[in-house]
């Protein structure tokens, strides 16, 4: 559904383009015929609408329609005799033919350039992957130093270290294994995003489950960390992938946590204007330093995947620094026109 | 001593041997089997009385095992799953899993809902149904007799149909029930609005309750699956 009415959009658009562009051309040639009597600029002022045309829309046939519009109005109102269609005159075919072959070949080379662009951005699209990867497995090498160390510690000289060691060890363990587990949901989700083609599948959540999920959740890594809890009273329902927005909360709250210095503070809300959710995760922290805040959401995983999952759903992100103190992120979710029949209960 | 025997299917050897370790440790008799094949073998030689399912098995989907032991009994099934997927979630506790775990989990969580699986099927669900029967889990109590339900002294006024939900949940305590199953339960049907329909009355329930989020509550809600009572140990 959607994805045909971006198509007859895109059609719109270079249909007003053409049309627009042709008008501006015709109203030009009128007043170079009046004013200048400059006859000869006209067809000139036609190649230059048709290459223009050519450029600025989709494949060949707004080019070609605007080349033959052209020749025809050049022929009709601009070249003798005037304001008759007349081919027995030579001069007119051959400028019609040079337009048509200006149209034909500027398309060609648009499509051509518009192919080469296309080409970048996958090469890029790669590139950017490839850095994960790297940056990933990176990443992934300290939590197993960690796990694998202690591991083979605790068996080959089991009886050397006190109780408290030991604790100590597998806290270590349990820990970086813990952050494993996060990474591979972050991975998970990414993967599950990766494809275009795969459009996410929204359903209907209640926003008071889903705050209360992402909080049990939470909480189960972080004990310590309270979290100041704002949501409207009344049930909002709102079209989402939950498990993936549970993981863009989660991710923002754990963002804070570990990045957010000085921090003692952590406020999520969720406000509903018109017909948008915006969910506010804010702390008190040291705020987002100047030269990363343009870039954030492309440095760690975590927040990158926030980006990926909210661009998914159509929905907006944005960091920022609070005038006071602390840093304030900030997606929405639009909430469509629920159908009321089922409200009665 | 009559320990419970638990049949573990899990076809990683070291999984296996964490979940076998981790039973023995409180007290139940733990049998190991690798696949759907051996599982079922397993089942019938020995009688476990509970089983450990992981849905991935080499040979066999775990799902294609439960819906064959289904067939021949309702003992208590625990099916361990990754996150990612809910539909198999969902699909398991409709075929007649009592509960699930999601990989990775913590050695508490398992015990726990091996301990409440057992324990339910135990006393199944028959407290609503005996005369003078009441349920408890911390200040919440049910009188089933009077189709009243109580916080401490105070009476919390449900509708009908909120009264029946909570009902149907403390009849399962412990146990996960899909929205499929509880919509099944109260209103006989399901239709396109029906899960709304149980949300919707869901989050009066929760107010009328008292429940904040992220709290210790008395309902437990698993998004996209279901939700369960807490027994209130």
């Amino acid at each position: 559904m959607k994805g045909c009415w971006e198509r007859m959009k895109k059609i719109w658009k270079n249909i007003g383009l053409m049309v627009g562009i042709l008008i501006l051309t015709f109203g030009i040639g009128l007043f170079l015929n009046d004013a200048l009597q400059g006859n000869a600029l006209i067809p000139s002022v036609f190649v230059l609408g048709v290459f223009l045309i050519s450029v600025f829309t989709d494949g060949f046939v707004y080019g070609i329609i605007a080349a033959i519009v052209s020749m025809l109005a050049v022929n009709y109102a601009f070249t003798f005799p005037y304001f008759r269609i007349n081919f027995t005159i030579p001069e007119n075919l051959v400028s019609g033919v040079i337009m048509i072959a200006i149209t034909l070949i500027t398309c060609f080379l648009t499509s051509q350039l518009k192919r080469q662009e296309q080409l970048r951005l996958e090469s890029e699209r790669e590139k950017m992957r490839a850095n994960l990867l790297r940056a990933v497995s990176h990443d992934l090498r300290t939590p197993l130093t960690t796990i694998y160390g202690s591991s083979s510690a605790m068996l080959d000289q089991n009886h050397e270290f006190t109780e408290a060691q030991k604790r100590k060890m597998l806290l270590g363990i349990q820990q970086d294994a813990q952050w494993l587990h996060r990474m591979v949901e972050n991975l998970l989700s990414i993967t599950r995003l990766d494809d275009e083609n795969v459009k996410i599948i929204k359903t209907e959540t209640a926003l008071d489950e889903l705050i209360d999920s992402v909080l049990v959740k939470f909480h189960k890594r972080y004990q310590e960390q309270e979290i100041e809890v704002e949501i409207p009273d009344e049930l909002v329902m709102i079209p989402m992938d939950a498990i993936l927005i549970e993981q863009v909360i989660i991710n923002l709250l754990e963002n804070a946590v570990q990045h957010a210095e000085g921090m003692n503070k952590i406020w999520l809300r969720v406000f509903i204007i018109s017909d948008k959710a915006i969910f506010e995760v804010r702390d008190n922290g040291n705020g987002i330093p100047k030269e990363q805040l343009r870039t954030i959401f492309s440095e760690g995983i975590g927040l990158s995947v926030c980006a990926t999952i909210i661009k998914a759903h159509g929905g907006d992100i944005t960091a920022e620094n609070a005038k006071d103190r602390g840093a304030i992120f900030r997606f929405t979710l639009d909430i469509e026109e629920l159908g009321q029949e089922d409200e009665s209960v | 001593m009559n320990r419970y025997k638990i049949l573990v299917i899990e076809d990683e050897v070291h999984i296996n041997n964490l979940l076998k370790t981790l039973m023995e440790a409180n007290g139940y008799q733990a049998i190991s089997g690798y696949s759907c094949e051996e599982g079922r073998m397993l089942y019938s030689s020995y009688r476990p009385d509970l089983v450990i399912l992981d849905l991935g098995l080499p040979d066999k989907d775990g799902i294609t095992f439960l819906a064959m032991l289904r067939k021949e009994s309702g003992i208590p099934v625990i099916v361990l799953s990754a996150r990612s997927d809910e539909r198999d979630k969902v699909e398991a506790l409709n075929l007649g899993a009592n509960d699930y775990v999601t990989k990775p989990f913590g050695s508490a969580e398992l015990v726990a809902r091996v301990r409440s699986a057992l324990r339910t099927n135990s006393h199944r669900s028959e407290d609503g149904k005996v005369p003078g029967g009441n349920f408890h889990s911390g200040n919440l109590r049910i009188d089933y007799d009077a189709r009243q339900v109580w916080i401490g002294e105070a009476e919390v006024r449900l509708t009908q149909t909120e009264y029946n939900i909570v009902a149907l949940l403390s009849e399962h305590a412990g146990k996960m029930l899909t929205y499929s199953f509880i919509i099944r339960e109260i209103w006989g049907y399901n239709d396109a609005g029906s899960t709304k329909k149980l949300q919707v009355n869901m989050a009066n329930i929760r107010k009328k309750l008292g429940a904040q989020p992220g709290k210790k509550n008395y309902i437990i809600n698993e998004l996209g699956v279901g939700y369960r009572m807490s027994e209130g140990e």
